[in-house]
């Protein structure tokens, strides 16, 4: 049996490459310009094609498909400051009472792969991937980019003043509560087609 | 005489009798069918004798017949034993037929809706003749499938016959891997259970990482067919699964043999001189003609592996099935199956987006070019240290990573709810609750409590009598029953506890196993107590509840208030309690997995 060293297959590698740099190209002539340009137009034919097949496949929505304006009365919302948030399972939310005394309302879908983070004592944990958030859905670990997001909730009080979630621009989830200060609850009414996302916590 | 323009059948018995006319008949149809083989070939070819006439007879059904055109007349005996293919190329095709076949046949009783394709399943798992094990066989047929396809692609790195000139084979190889690890994958939404849903839910939302966002929207959009999975989701990825994925599995699966014959089995790394590549070349004492030994042998395979396969789906194995799909309610400890166990993994360490999109992308980009980066000439292993290295240490980051993706890493859940998980989680990944697979007539109506076990068998009665007066003085027995008639409406009046009978030992088991999982969780369940409480239900249904009821303890400062509570003597405080509970049929047959 005879041993072939890699180093005798290196002069006939070097002589392809000195090939490939002598051949000559011409200029194409009047037909193959054409064909080029045939090609050219069946190509884009064809990605007209796909970009059609493309709309043809995503789906349509009606209007108000992805969410309306849930209505509670004050029973729904957690007692004291601080309490486990009440879930509603058909709009994907849970009604937070914040430490600070404010109403706030969580999207229940985990920022990170979409599964339903669960209120375990004193934080919402996802099943999935482990990541963590306070009861105001602050990030605390796990590999979720943000805090959760949050609906824009409109509440009124029964001195007659309505107010509704602005968008803070903040991490923590305080900073987007309704305070409050003193006045007694009588509707809430949590809007889910309007989400509010928070910066990431990098 | 006939009126045909040609001799009829009974002008040929006429001329040379029926015997004989009957069998030239049969000679000739053999021959056309077999595309060039009378009956005295196939005999000669059964009987091991050399062809008797010229040209040879069991070349011309490869040259002229459709059905054997792409198989190659003879074979290298070097590459016919089990070294070096192991047959797992062979193994892969017989799966993609295999999985096609039993796939055809669950289609007769499934409709893609999620109004009805739970119950398809259910009437499939226990109406259908068959239907479970035509199930439990697709199922075991797609993980064996992905399984043998990822060691082929090893066995394949192993011996370097990726290398020139099957650089493309290799990559059209890696496009079969996709296509049956998206093949398995989409398969899984199909029943629609709470499996299904959670783990089709988090791979569409992988798509919806894919950079940049205006490709990952729409990519999900796409897949979902709405913002949520739901009747537009299941239907597309079950056009996937049955139409667009096979369609282009066919296709590679053709590309990547046709390759495989042009350029021949590639032989064991030291049967050839470096740098050469004599497949194509087969001397004339070594070859093994397809007619008859490589035919026989294949169909024999085809044989013991089916039955393999029926072996283990009739005592082994049973495809699992989880709960009714439910939107609301993310099932503790979802994980992603075995084989994407690493992307799981990877998902944990961060944006995912790098971890779920472009490191996947970047390791299947790296195995497609990998011809084409490993350019050495040299198959021996002692002239590929590095890509052997880089290999194992791939294959030791999948280990790694693999173990990542598993619930026990890194996803805290309460302990309670851990616990009680084990006994109750409906079958997933060949795992469930321990609860499940306790036979029916081992579950007697009563009320168990773990202080049996730590007791220890002797003082098992007294340790009993001892809870139940316990309950009776606190009157925490009261408080437990009102919570299981009112939160968990069961229908009890009473709630007395007492051993579990001789002739229960599997329900021994299980309560030996919550009392080592209670020990276990000592730190946050501080004193706890297991309890099964196990009711008839309905005729044939029975009601198992499993409660813990514990002392609360902070788990930051747990040692610590042990600790004072066991100096002051003072460890009444208020209990909490936790119950779940699961139902028992008669005719449930759950059962477990060997070594599960």
């Amino acid at each position: 049996m005879s041993t072939v060293t890699a180093a005798e297959g290196q002069p006939r590698a070097a002589a392809r490459r000195g090939a490939a740099a002598e051949v000559q190209v011409s200029t194409p002539s009047r037909r193959e310009f054409l064909y080029y340009i045939w090609g050219a137009s069946m190509a884009l034919l064809l990605g007209q094609a796909t970009a059609g097949l493309i709309w043809f496949a995503l789906p349509r929505f009606k209007e108000g498909t992805f969410g309306g304006i849930f209505t509670f009365s004050p029973e729904s919302f957690p007692a004291t400051p601080g309490s486990a948030p009440v879930s509603q399972p058909e709009g994907r939310f849970h009604i937070v009472h914040t430490e600070d005394d404010g109403v706030l309302t969580l999207y229940g879908v985990c920022t990170h792969l979409g599964c339903l983070p669960k209120w375990e004592n004193d934080r919402f944990a996802c099943p999935c991937h482990g990541s963590q958030f306070t009861l105001e859905g602050n990030y605390i670990t796990g590999p979720a980019p943000r805090g959760l997001d949050l609906f824009r909730t409109i509440v009124t009080f029964d001195d007659g003043t309505v107010e509704e979630t602005v968008a803070a621009d903040s991490r923590d989830g305080k900073d987007y509560a309704i305070k409050l200060n003193g006045r007694q609850i009588v509707k809430i009414e949590v809007d889910t087609g309007a989400r509010i996302r928070r910066p990431g916590h990098a | 005489m006939t009126v045909l323009p040609f001799p009829s059948f009974l002008d040929d018995v006429k001329e040379k009798g029926l015997k004989r006319a009957v069998f030239e008949g049969v000679n000739e149809v053999t021959e056309r069918v077999t595309a060039g083989m009378n009956l005295q070939d196939i005999r000669e070819a059964l009987r091991g004798e050399a062809p008797s006439r010229k040209p040879n007879p069991r070349l011309t059904p490869h040259a002229d017949g459709f059905w054997l055109h792409m198989r190659p007349s003879y074979f290298n005996r070097e590459v016919t034993g089990l070294y070096p293919t192991f047959r797992l190329g062979w193994l892969s095709t017989y799966f993609v037929f295999f999985e096609t076949i039993t796939g055809m046949f669950l289609m007769i009783y499934y409709t893609p809706s999620p109004e009805v394709a739970y119950e398809n399943m259910l009437n499939i798992l226990s109406n259908v003749p068959l239907g479970q094990f035509v199930r439990d066989l697709h199922r075991l047929g797609a993980e064996a499938m992905v399984l043998i396809v990822t060691l082929h692609m090893l066995r394949t790195f192993l011996t370097a016959s990726y290398k020139r000139p099957r650089g493309f084979t290799w990559a059209t190889g890696v496009v079969l891997l996709l296509a049956t690890l998206f093949l398995s994958f989409s398969g899984y939404l199909l029943p629609w259970d709470q499996l299904a849903l959670w783990a089709v839910t988090i791979g569409a939302s992988m798509a919806e990482a894919v950079p940049p966002e205006i490709v990952g929207t729409n990519v999900n959009l796409l897949l979902r067919g709405g913002p949520e999975i739901g009747a537009n989701g299941l239907l597309r990825f079950y056009l996937l699964h049955v139409l667009a994925v096979p369609a282009l599995l066919f296709v590679f699966t053709g590309v990547h043999y046709y390759k495989v014959i042009i350029h021949g089995h590639s032989l064991p790394p030291k049967a050839e001189n470096i740098g050469e590549d004599t497949a194509k070349r087969v001397p004339l004492d070594k070859r093994v003609y397809f007619i008859p030994d490589i035919l026989t042998s294949e169909i024999m395979w085809i044989g013991v592996t089916t039955f393999i396969l029926v072996v283990l789906c009739t005592w082994f194995y049973h495809a699992p099935l989880e709960a009714h799909a439910d939107p609301q309610v993310t099932p503790l400890g979802t994980t992603a199956p075995w084989y994407f166990l690493w992307i799981q993994g990877a998902l944990k360490l961060g944006d995912k987006t790098f971890w779920g999109v472009i490191f996947p992308g970047l390791v299947f980009t790296f195995l497609i070019f990998l011809p084409y980066i490993d350019t050495g000439v040299s198959r021996r292993f002692a002239h590929r240290r590095f890509m052997l290295t880089l290999g194992f240490l791939l294959m030791s980051a999948t280990v790694v990573l693999s173990y990542m993706g598993l619930p026990e890493f890194g996803v805290a859940t309460a302990a309670e709810q851990a616990v009680l998980h084990e006994l109750t989680m409906s079958p997933a990944h060949n795992h469930m609750g321990k609860l499940l697979p306790v036979p029916y007539e081992q579950l007697p109506v009563g009320a168990y409590t773990t202080r049996q076990i730590e007791a220890g068998p002797e003082e098992a009665a007294a340790a009993v009598a001892a809870f139940n007066e316990e309950l009776e003085a606190t009157g925490l027995g009261a408080t437990l029953l009102q919570e299981l008639q009112q939160t968990h409406k069961l229908d009890i009046a009473s709630l007395r506890f007492s051993t579990v009978p001789a002739d229960a030992p599997e329900l021994y088991k299980v309560l030996e196993f919550f009392e080592h999982e209670l020990d276990a969780h000592e730190a946050e369940l501080r004193n706890a107590v297991g309890m099964l409480v196990i009711t008839q239900n309905q005729p044939n249904l029975k009601r198992i509840d499993a409660l813990i009821m514990w002392n609360p303890v902070e788990e930051e400062t747990a040692d610590e208030t042990l600790q004072n509570a066991a100096q002051t003597g003072e460890a009444e405080q208020p209990f909490r309690i936790f119950a779940q509970h699961i139902f028992i049929h008669a005719d449930s047959n759950y059962f477990a997995a060997p070594g599960a």
